[in-house]
C-alpha cells in the first residue's frame, strides 16, 4: 500500500507508537464505514435481496383460495403445476421467441444507426438528438401514441390505405399484436442503445482507420475488420442490457393488449403480474417470477459466453 | 484496450478517411431515418395542441392536415390538469423530490465510505452495492410489493419513495468523483480534529458538484418513469402517480385523445426540461451528440 511508508515517516518516533495509532485509526474508520454504509445496506437488503429470496420461499408454498388458511409448504408443486400446464409452456416459448427475434434485431438497428451517425453528415448533432427523442418519452406516453396510431381508424391505417395497401388489425388480431408490441419496443429502445454504440465507435483510435485506408480497405471491409471487433465490449453491454429490458417489458403489453388477443402477447412478466394480482395467486406468481429470472440469466450467460468465445477465435485467426 | 493518447500527444489532427467525408447521400439517409423516429413525436405534440375532434378528422381521407392544426389550443392541457391527472402530477413530483433528497444523501454516504474510508472487504461491499441495485427492479417488484403489504406501506408516499432511493449507478458515479478529490484535504481536516461526518459534510459533499447533480437526476428519472411499482402498491386513487393515472384514463374513456396526448407531452417535457437545465448549468450527463 502507498499509505504505509507515509505513516512510518510521520510517526517515526517509537517502534510501538506507530502501529497502535494506526490500528486505532483503522477501528475508527471501520466504525464510520459501517455508519455510512448502513442506509444503503438496509435499502439493498430490504428492497433487493429480501424480495428475491422471499419470492423463492413463497414459490415453495401453496396458497388456499380466499386466503382463509395460511399457505402451506408444498415443495416444487407450483413449478410442477406450471410446467405441466400447456398455457404456461406456450408463454415460456413465446417469451423466448420474442427475445430471440427482438434483441438481435434491435441491436442490429442500433448498430446501423450508430454507424450512420458517426459518418460525416451535415448537421450530425441534430440527427443524433432526433433519434434519441423517442427514448426520452416515458414508456406510458409512447404506448399512448402508438396505441392511438395503431387503432383501426388511426393514422397508420390511413397511410396504408392511401398507399393502396390494406388496413391492418395491428393490436386486435392475434397474428399481428406481438409484432406491433415489438415495433413499439424497438421505436422506444434503439435510439438509446445507439448512444452507447456511438461512443464505442468514437473511442476507436483513428490510426486503425488510417491503417485500413493505407491497405486500401473499403468501407465494408473496414467495418468488419476494425469497427466490429473493436466494438465488442459496448456491444456485449448493450445486448445484455437490452435483453434484460425486453424480458421485463410490461407497460406496452399492459396498456395496449392486456396480454391478448387470445394470449398472443402474454409474456412471462405480464403473466406473473396477472397471476399475482388479477388471479390473486401470489405463490404461483412467485414461481413464475423465479422461472422468468432463471431464463433471463441463462440468456445473459449465453451472450457472455458467445461473445467471449468470439474474442478468443478472433485472436487465433 | 484502445489507447487514444498517442494521437493527442503527437498533436496529429483527427482526420476522417476519404470515404467518411461529408456525403450528401448519407445525410439524405439520415434525414429519412430520423423522420420515422420523429414523426410520431410530432404527431403527439400537434395532437396535444389541436382541438380534440381534429385528431381523426384529418385521417379519412388522409390530408396534409394530419400534422397541421387549424388552430392552436391549450384546452387539452387545461382539461387534463383540472382532472385527476393534475393531482397525480403533484403526487409524482412529491415522490420524486423526496426520493432525490433522501436518495442523493444515501448514495453519497455509501460512495464516501467505499471511496475514502479504508476497511477490510471494501471492494466486495462496493461490488455488492453496484450489482445489487442493478438487479432488474421489475423482476422483484411483485414479491417486494407483497413484503410492503406486510410492512403496512401500501398506499403511502413512503411506500412509493423507498424502492427508488438506492441507485447503483449513482453510487458508482459519486465514488469515481470522490476518488478524484485530493486525499490531502481530508488529511488536513483530520489534523484539525474533524470527524468523518464533518469531513463528508464540509469537504466532500460541497465538492460533489456535477456528480451529485447527475446522481440526483438518475434517481429522479428512475422514479419519474416508474409505472409497475405504483400500480402494485397504490390502490388509493388520490395517491396515484401521473403515469398510472394517465394509463388508467387511457384505458377507461378512450375518446379523450387530445387529453391523453397532452398527458404524454407533460410527462415527457418535465424530465427533458430538467435535463436541459442541468446540462446547461453543470455540464453533466453527457449524451453523445454533436461534433467532436
Amino acid at each position: 500500500m502507498v499509505q504505509v511508508p507515509l505513516t512510518d515517516i510521520r510517526g517515526g518516533r517509537g517502534p510501538e507508537a506507530v502501529p497502535r495509532r494506526h490500528r486505532m485509526g483503522r477501528k475508527k474508520e471501520l466504525f464510520w464505514a459501517v455508519v455510512f454504509l448502513l442506509p444503503a445496506g438496509l435499502a439493498i437488503v430490504s428492497m433487493r435481496i429480501a424480495p428475491a429470496l422471499g419470492a423463492f420461499w413463497t414459490s415453495l408454498h401453496k396458497g388456499f383460495p380466499g386466503g382463509l388458511k395460511d399457505p402451506a409448504f408444498s415443495g416444487f408443486e407450483n413449478y410442477v403445476a406450471l410446467f405441466t400446464s400447456p398455457a404456461f409452456g406456450e408463454t415460456v416459448l413465446r417469451t423466448v421467441l420474442f427475445n430471440v427475434i427482438l434483441n438481435p434485431v434491435q441491436i442490429l438497428i442500433a448498430l446501423m444507426l450508430a454507424v450512420l451517425m458517426t459518418r460525416r453528415l451535415h448537421l450530425r448533432g441534430l440527427w443524433r438528438i432526433l433519434l434519441f427523442v423517442p427514448a426520452t418519452i416515458p414508456i406510458v406516453g409512447s404506448s399512448i401514441v402508438w396505441g392511438i396510431a395503431m387503432r383501426p381508424d388511426g393514422p397508420l391505417n390511413a397511410i396504408l390505405d392511401a398507399l393502396g395497401l390494406g388496413r391492418q388489425p395491428f393490436l386486435t388480431s392475434s397474428t399481428h399484436a406481438l409484432a406491433s408490441i415489438m415495433l413499439v419496443a424497438t421505436w422506444v429502445g434503439v435510439g438509446y442503445w445507439m448512444l452507447f454504440l456511438i461512443s464505442g465507435i468514437e473511442a476507436i483510435p483513428d490510426e486503425y482507420y488510417e491503417a485500413a485506408r493505407l491497405d486500401r480497405a473499403g468501407p465494408i471491409r473496414t467495418f468488419f475488420h476494425i469497427t466490429l471487433p473493436m466494438l465488442k465490449r459496448p456491444l456485449l453491454f448493450v445486448l445484455v442490457a437490452d435483453t434484460v429490458a425486453n424480458f421485463v417489458l410490461f407497460v406496452p403489453i399492459q396498456m395496449l393488449t392486456g396480454g391478448g388477443p387470445q394470449n398472443s402477447t402474454t409474456m412471462l412478466m405480464f403473466d406473473a403480474y396477472r397471476t399475482s394480482y388479477t388471479y390473486s395467486d401470489k405463490n404461483l406468481g412467485a414461481a413464475q417470477v423465479i422461472v422468468l429470472t432463471l431464463i433471463m440469466l441463462i440468456f445473459v450467460a449465453a451472450q457472455f459466453a458467445l461473445l467471449r468465445e468470439d474474442e478468443k477465435g478472433g485472436r487465433n485467426g | 484496450m484502445a489507447d487514444p493518447v498517442p494521437a493527442s500527444v503527437l498533436g496529429a489532427p483527427r482526420r476522417a478517411p476519404r470515404w467518411a467525408r461529408r456525403s450528401p447521400l448519407a445525410t439524405a439517409i439520415a434525414v429519412l431515418v430520423c423522420m420515422v423516429f420523429v414523426l410520431p413525436v410530432l404527431w403527439l405534440l400537434v395532437g396535444s395542441l389541436r382541438p380534440a375532434d381534429e385528431i381523426f378528422s384529418s385521417l379519412s381521407p388522409l390530408s396534409w392536415r394530419i400534422l397541421v392544426p387549424s388552430q392552436v389550443t391549450f384546452e387539452n392541457f387545461a382539461g387534463l390538469l383540472l382532472g385527476p391527472f393534475g393531482r397525480a402530477l403533484v403526487v409524482s413530483l412529491l415522490v420524486c423530490l423526496i426520493s432525490v433528497a433522501v436518495g442523493t444523501v444515501l448514495c453519497a454516504l455509501a460512495a464516501y465510505a467505499v471511496a475514502v474510508l479504508r476497511f477490510p472487504g471494501r471492494g466486495i461491499v462496493f461490488a455488492v452495492i453496484v450489482v445489487g441495485f442493478m438487479i432488474p427492479f421489475e423482476a422483484i417488484a411483485i414479491p417486494l410489493s407483497q413484503l410492503f403489504t406486510g410492512w403496512g406501506l401500501t398506499n403511502t408516499i413512503i411506500g412509493l419513495v423507498l424502492p427508488g432511493i438506492g441507485n447503483g449507478l449513482a453510487v458508482f458515479n459519486l465514488r469515481q468523483h470522490f476518488l478524484s478529490i485530493p486525499a490531502s484535504y481530508r488529511e488536513a481536516a483530520m489534523i484539525d480534529g474533524a470527524s468523518e461526518p464533518r469531513i463528508f459534510g464540509s469537504i466532500y459533499w460541497p465538492l460533489g458538484g456535477g456528480a451529485l447533480v447527475n446522481s440526483a437526476l438518475l434517481i429522479f428519472l428512475g422514479q419519474w418513469g416508474s409505472f409497475l411499482w405504483p400500480l402494485l402498491v397504490v390502490s388509493d386513487r388520490s395517491l396515484q402517480v401521473a403515469p398510472v393515472a394517465l394509463s388508467q384514463a387511457f384505458g377507461e374513456h378512450t375518446s379523450n385523445f387530445g387529453q391523453h396526448f397532452a398527458g404524454a407531452v407533460i410527462l415527457s417535457l418535465i424530465p427533458a426540461v430538467l435535463m436541459f437545465i442541468m446540462q446547461r448549468s453543470f455540464g453533466g450527463l453527457s449524451i453523445a451528440s454533436g461534433e467532436k
